[in-house]
């Protein structure tokens, strides 16, 4: 009966991701756009963006699922998804942007994430007289927001609205009961794990998952090994990227065979496109999540 | 009475380090606990040999170079140790050990640097020479690390800093195997160096005429403070202040002698470490602190202390 419950909410979720992609994309409003960031700058559009760089993964992700990809005219580094993404230039990693190669792409419209760096190469990109626009995009509820923001850039606003109460729903609907105590282990020298600031706990409450240390506030913090062997969670999620394999280094240590999910191999590995950026793609995220950690390799 | 005092800290700084911790375990049940033998155990001993070999070297480098501002990481180590750890973790070597020995050879590295350049004069090892050599390495390793991370895609990168500001977390009884079995001979040689260095304090020409062998002693003294500092680096990263502070506090309780004051280094050094790895579990739990500010945050009122009745004596 539980198991059914989980199935028709894993159902639940597919279909709102679904129903975000089928959303109707709106026709563009004429007049100059007026748009205020998220570090409360405002730009002001004559049109639509026409040559969008892009300077994080998670918007770049949103600027395909906003079905605008086709207009990104740069990129970064880790911009993986979807695989069309790889065929957009590289203007480099998005942290501290290289002014000079996003502006060599002629871009009209520039999207960063949010960080004092980036406000301030923000600020240099307008003195160029391109316009730039700074995201928040740490948390579920940021990414509402953020394709709000983004669709009236590029004048997809009914296709950003449908998106955009996608995720609202996600995040509003009640959680399933936990059946799963996991700790998601982000490094092991020292042991530093995921709190409850980050997006990936929301994912666990999403998927149904109990992150064994949803009591600390910040996104990550370090613990002592102790503390992960008193928690004992039943599995331990990595994040790493697809070319790794087999159990992490720590694995093997001895003074980490004190906790149970590691003694007993049961490891889950969550691939950093998917998991580590905040985007179009949660309820994927979500139940893969619950997927995984209902059958963890071991 | 000086030294039971002291010996009763050593002794209760290592019981509250075994008997405190986040995790709850009854005192009756302490030593069959899982969490006590493997983890606790082996990391208040580690702490306590980490701690009194950054205070030894700390106590023999400062009677080397004649400088109260010497300490075990002045001549280049850190940066060393910190270049070998990045260059492993870039290179996506996956073995347990790999960070740990990628530091010890970084940290040799920087040394064997620091050395050559301490004997550019000549024959003599200049103790200003090695000063400027150590920092002139430790800024030019700091340098190529910045840079690989900077330039790196491998996001673990960042997180090579997180393990080098230090810490203890990786303690197990392999690592205390390790740096017992490897600290016993520097610890030896500067021990045993004890009352030549009183003589070097006087300057090195009246060290001669005492009869010293000033040379010998010198490059004695750097290469054992130096490997040892290595060791200690590649299992706990850079634990700052121990080496800087114990010394001075000890030599402000024992006078200048080194027979006394090298063992009284060890063992306040030990207690300091072993006490303050404990406020780090403990304090914030279930967060840990960084060690190293818990040093910082026990050792300097301690010092500030120590420092007033000094003076006012």
């Amino acid at each position: 009966m539980r198991r059914w419950a989980h199935r028709t909410h894993l159902a639940g979720l597919l279909a709102l991701a679904a129903g975000a992609v089928c959303g109707r994309g709106g026709r563009a409003p004429s007049g100059p756009l007026a748009v205020t960031d998220d570090a409360g700058r405002t730009l002001t559009l004559s049109a639509p963006a026409r040559r969008i760089v892009s300077l994080s993964p998670a918007v770049t992700e949103l600027v395909f699922a906003l079905g605008a990809g086709d207009r990104l005219v740069g990129r970064t580094t880790w911009c993986d998804y979807p695989p069309a993404a790889r065929a957009v230039p590289s203007v480099g990693d998005g942290l501290n942007p290289n002014i000079e190669a996003v502006a060599a792409r002629r871009p009209d419209l520039v999207v960063l994430y949010r960080s004092p760096l980036n406000e301030t190469a923000a600020r240099q990109l307008e003195r160029l007289g391109i316009a730039a626009a700074v995201v928040r995009q740490d948390r579920l509820e940021d990414v509402a927001r953020a394709a709000r923001l983004v669709g009236r850039l590029v004048g997809q606003e009914a296709r950003a609205e449908a998106l955009a109460d996608t995720l609202t729903r996600l995040v509003t609907q009640p959680a399933p009961r936990a059946h799963t105590r996991v700790a998601f282990v982000v490094w092991d020298t020292p042991p530093m794990v995921i709190g409850a600031g980050s997006y990936l706990d929301q994912l666990a409450t999403l998927a149904g998952v109990e992150n064994v240390f949803h009591d600390i506030g910040p996104a990550s913090a370090v613990v002592a090994l102790e503390t992960l062997a008193t928690r004992d969670p039943d599995v331990i999620a990595v994040l790493r990227d697809s070319a790794a394999s087999g159990p992490p280094a720590f694995a093997r240590r001895a003074e980490w065979q004190v906790i149970r999910a590691v003694r007993e191999r049961r490891f889950v590995y969550l691939t950093g496109s998917l998991f580590g950026r905040p985007g179009p793609r949660a309820p994927q995220a979500a139940a893969e999540l619950r997927r995984l950690t209902e059958a963890p390799a071991r | 009475m000086k030294w039971l005092g002291l010996g009763l800290v050593a002794v209760g700084a290592f019981l509250s380090a075994v008997l405190l911790g986040p995790a709850h375990v009854p005192l009756a049940g302490a030593l069959s606990s899982d969490i006590v033998r493997t983890l606790r155990l082996p990391r208040a001993i580690l702490a306590f040999l980490v701690g009194g070999s950054l205070a030894l070297s700390g106590a023999g480098l400062q009677a080397l170079v004649r400088n109260p501002l010497a300490d075990p990481f002045l001549l280049g180590l850190s940066g060393g140790a910190g270049l070998g750890a990045v260059v492993a973790l870039a290179l996506h070597v996956a073995s347990p050990w790999a960070l740990p020995l990628a530091a010890f050879a970084g940290a040799l590295g920087a040394m064997a640097l620091v050395y050559r350049l301490g004997l550019v004069g000549g024959a003599a090892l200049d103790p200003r020479i090695l000063i400027l050599a150590g920092v002139a390495v430790g800024a030019f390793a700091a340098a190529v690390t910045t840079a690989i991370v900077s330039l790196s895609d491998a996001a673990e990168l960042r997180n090579a800093f997180l393990w080098l500001w230090g810490g203890l977390s990786g303690a197990s009884w392999d690592s205390v195997r390790l740096v017992a079995l490897y600290a016993v001979l520097p610890i030896a040689v500067l021990l045993a160096a004890a009352r030549p260095l009183d003589l070097l304090a006087l300057g090195e020409e009246p060290a001669r005429h005492l009869g010293a062998d000033v040379e010998p002693l010198k490059r004695r003294v750097f290469l054992a403070a130096s490997l040892l500092t290595a060791a200690v680096v590649a299992v706990s990263g850079v634990i700052g202040f121990v080496g800087l502070v114990v010394p001075h506090a000890m030599r402000a309780l024992w006078g200048h002698r080194h027979r006394t004051l090298l063992p009284a280094a060890f063992l306040g050094g030990g207690a300091l470490l072993a006490l303050s790895d404990t406020v780090a579990r403990v304090a914030v739990a279930p967060r840990e602190l960084p060690v190293g500010i818990v040093t910082a945050l026990v050792g300097v009122p301690a010092f500030a202390f120590l420092l007033r009745r000094w003076t006012a004596n």
